[in-house]
């Protein structure tokens, strides 16, 4: 079921975006919906650039960028280091790992009051949510990795006379690295999710204020539309730049 | 089936010829576009209850020409004839056996069975008792409630042989079936399909990587060469069953073999 | 055996320190109760929300149930209208082909940057929170759909093929049960997808609903309040997710499950 060339695939592909996008536009051109408030995309685009200048909108895309790769890290480190420690050693499993099953059903937007009344409507309290939603993906797949090592590898690294950290290091680590590499795309599309939700409920700046603002302030629907296209091309985007540097990263040996 | 020509020379029997394979050539497409010649011009005839290894290097083709006699495959040039008539697709007789024995992990044994025997025009229940008869056949009566995953390796490969048989095809084809088993598994494995050939008369067409494997079950081995895959070398093997791996004739054809591949 | 009980040892002692801690630093004036709501506090306001509620008159139950039944219709339709597609997409090439990138960007839309939008057209009513739910289950399940029949080991395909069967039949008995356990990790992964969502969409312009519950509670500087509406929502994921998977494996006895979803 699985034949044609790549370059077919994306013909076949754009057909079928230039087909969606015509529809709209003609849905729109015909009366079909009501452009009012749901624009044609080059009534949308043209409108929304009437309205704001595009450094408005290149501004608060920083802002969101900005949130979203801070947390991330944040989350990624903490959940790398904790989840293998976690099933490395043992007695720190055993502290760790009933915080982490206590916590984690919890979803990070659920976290957003405590994060206002610990932090602040500041940055601090957008860096803890996204950080929330990189940590628990992450620190999952990190510890399913380290405990799912092929024992054998462990047996063989041991016979060399390998043990302790550089183990852990030469070993342990980069036969998690899979794992891990899921629990990372996982936790960057959850981020980016969190994120623009956060931006919405409490905050001044950034793209999910941006169109929730204008939705308050009674703006523009089309501001709306080509900000929610933004998210979407943004997220896309990142994720694709984080699954390339995931394939230089490990693709090599793990294929795929 | 009187035609005459080149391609009757390899016919063992002299009688028609339960397979008949004429000139077969397969090309694949290249990624990046060219064409890979996999199979050139392979003949062979193959006489009805002959049993018949094909042993060849990996990647030499042996899989491509049993999809192209199992009718799975379309062949680019020549054709394959089964009993005469000429092959257009699968259920023309053909029973298959695959190398991970292709079980459907959702059915149970004897509902795998039972699939094998799907496009029968029997009841139900019909086909129920034929399945149960086939697991009865390789010895597995017991487990027929079983999901393969609960099976063992061996067992596994018995439910694939009952379930190609439940067609009750006239030719097995069979594609490394015991290439995964342990060495004691698989020589039960081979004793077990020997009783079964001679319980029913079929037409075999098994291939493997093993030599001896060949020797132990078959009437005649095909030595595949590779790139493009064509018959290098044909072989009857007129020892008596059951077959000592001891015995000075077997080595002399293992030699014979051993020599014909790595040449 | 003996380290499932240290383990279940460590974790209430664990739990049971934070706990004290933060009672007793609260008692001592090191913490603020209102930033660290002790458990004496929690029981307290888990008991007023279970009679008089809050806001007043609305008990955790009802908000519960409230945001339970938005999840529900969300969910439901979500899956209702993806699985057929998803089975239609994966089935036929081109389609396939045509609606992937569409379904990668669609899926890559943050639901609740559609939440401005969905107001403008809907309102800030039910509606605007069911319609947020189904769309980020619904990309989820389908993308694991199409995948699901995409992916079937040709393995199986050519073994069912060899049984000559074909077309519909092969789609309803061999494509439909291999691509299930995909289909129920997909179903997994969108519940959890639908709970992320509920929080975020109750937490603008309603009163009712857990996520309505603990942003309210926070203007109200009743933070232990918001903790159990946490726990609560925590405790419900928790359940409705382990349901699935029981009912995964009473629906597959084969096995098929644990498949891996891709969000
Ligand atoms: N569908 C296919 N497309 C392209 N090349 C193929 C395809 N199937 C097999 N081949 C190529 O044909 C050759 C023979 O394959 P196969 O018949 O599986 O070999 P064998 O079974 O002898 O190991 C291999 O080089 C393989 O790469
Ligand atoms: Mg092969």
């Amino acid at each position: 079921m699985r034949s044609g060339s790549r370059m077919g695939d994306a013909m076949w592909g754009l057909a079928g975006i230039l087909i969606v996008l015509a529809a709209w536009e003609l849905a729109t051109r015909l009366g079909a919906i009501d452009p009012t408030i749901f624009p044609g995309p080059i009534a949308a685009i043209r409108s929304a650039a009437q309205r704001l200048p595009a450094s408005v909108f290149l501004d608060n895309m920083a802002w969101s960028l900005f949130r979203v790769v801070g947390g991330f890290i944040l989350g990624a480190v903490a959940g790398t280091v904790i989840g293998f420690a976690a099933g490395w050693y043992r007695g720190f499993g055993y502290f760790a790992r009933p915080l982490i099953e206590l916590l984690r059903p919890i979803p990070p937007l659920a976290w957003i009051p405590l994060a206002i009344i610990w932090f602040g409507l500041g940055e601090p309290s957008k860096f803890f949510i996204v950080f929330l939603g990189a940590f628990f993906p992450i620190v999952t797949s990190a510890y399913h990795g380290i405990t799912h090592v092929d024992p054998s590898l462990i047996r063989a690294s041991r016979s060399f006379g390998l043990k302790g950290l550089g183990m852990l290091f030469h070993v342990g680590i980069p036969a998690s690295a899979p794992d891990l590499a899921t629990g990372l795309r996982i936790g960057w599309g959850l981020s980016f999710g969190v994120l623009v939700a956060a931006e919405l409920i409490a905050a001044n700046r950034g793209l999910g204020f941006m169109i929730m603002n204008e939705r308050t302030s009674g703006g523009s629907v089309s501001v709306i539309i080509v900000g929610i296209l933004l998210i979407g091309l943004l997220n896309l985007v990142t994720d694709a730049a984080l699954a390339a540097f995931i394939r230089r990263w490990i693709g090599r040996w793990h294929g795929g | 089936m009187s035609r005459t020509g080149p391609e009757r020379a390899s016919s063992a029997a002299g009688a028609a010829p339960m397979i008949d394979i004429r000139h077969v050539r397969k090309q694949f497409d290249v990624r990046g576009g060219g064409e890979a010649l996999v199979l050139d011009d392979i003949n062979l005839s193959i006489a009805a209850n002959q049993f018949l290894s094909i042993v060849g290097r990996s990647g030499c083709g042996k899989t491509t020409l049993l999809n192209i006699i199992a009718g799975l495959d379309a062949a680019s040039g020549g054709e394959v004839l089964i009993a005469g008539r000429r092959v257009v697709g699968p259920g023309q007789g053909q029973g298959m056996v695959f190398q991970q024995h292709a079980l459907f992990p959702w059915l149970t044994a004897l509902e795998n069975v039972v699939f094998g025997a799907r496009s029968l025009p029997l009841a139900k229940a019909e086909k129920i008792d034929r399945a149960r008869e086939l697991l009865q056949l390789v010895g597995l009566e017991a487990s027929a409630g079983k999901y393969p995953r609960e099976m063992s390796g061996g067992m596994q490969q018995r439910i694939a042989i009952a379930r190609a048989l439940a067609l009750d095809p006239d030719i097995l084809l069979m594609d490394e079936p015991f290439g995964a088993l342990d060495e004691l598994t698989r020589i039960e494995m081979q004793q077990e399909l020997l009783r079964i050939w001679e319980a029913r008369r079929k037409t075999v067409v098994f291939i493997t990587h093993s030599i001896g494997e060949a020797l132990t079950l078959s009437d005649r081995v095909i030595l595949l060469a590779p790139h493009p895959g064509r018959v290098a070398r044909d072989i009857a093997i007129d020892l008596p069953r059951p077959r000592s791996r001891t015995d000075r004739r077997f080595n002399e054809f293992y030699e014979q073999i051993w020599s014909g591949l790595s040449s | 055996m003996r380290q499932q009980l240290i383990q279940a040892l460590v974790a209430l002692l664990l739990i049971a320190a934070i706990l004290l801690g933060v009672e007793f630093g609260v008692r001592e004036g090191y913490l603020k109760a209102y930033e660290f709501p002790p458990a004496s506090r929690i029981a307290q306001g888990f008991v007023e929300l279970t009679t008089v509620g809050f806001p007043t008159g609305v008990t955790i139950w009802t908000h519960t149930f409230v945001t339970v039944m938005r999840i529900l219709k969300g969910y439901v339709a979500a899956i209702v209208i993806a699985v057929p597609l998803g089975l239609l997409i994966g089935a036929v090439p081109v389609l396939d082909k045509m609606t992937a990138p569409l379904i990668v960007f669609f899926r890559s839309v943050a639901t609740l940057s559609l939440l401005p939008l969905a107001i403008v057209w809907f309102g800030a009513g039910e509606l605007t929170k069911v319609i947020l739910i189904g769309y980020g289950c619904f990309w989820v399940m389908l993308s694991n759909v199409i995948a699901g029949v995409k992916y079937v080991d040709p393995a199986l395909i050519r073994a069912a093929r060899s049984f000559r069967v074909s077309g519909w039949t092969l789609y309803r008995e061999v494509v439909l049960p291999a691509a299930l356990p995909r289909m129920f990790a997909g179903a997994r992964v969108a519940l959890g997808v639908g709970f992320m969502v509920i929080v975020g969409a109750e937490m603008i312009g309603t009163i009712q609903g857990l996520g309505a519950l603990i942003m309210e509670a926070r203007s109200f500087y009743r933070s232990e309040i918001t903790v159990i509406g946490m726990l609560v929502i925590g405790v419900l994921g928790f359940l409705i997710s382990s349901g699935l998977a029981a009912f995964e494996r009473l629906l597959l006895p084969w096995g098929g499950g644990s498949s891996e979803a891709s969000r």
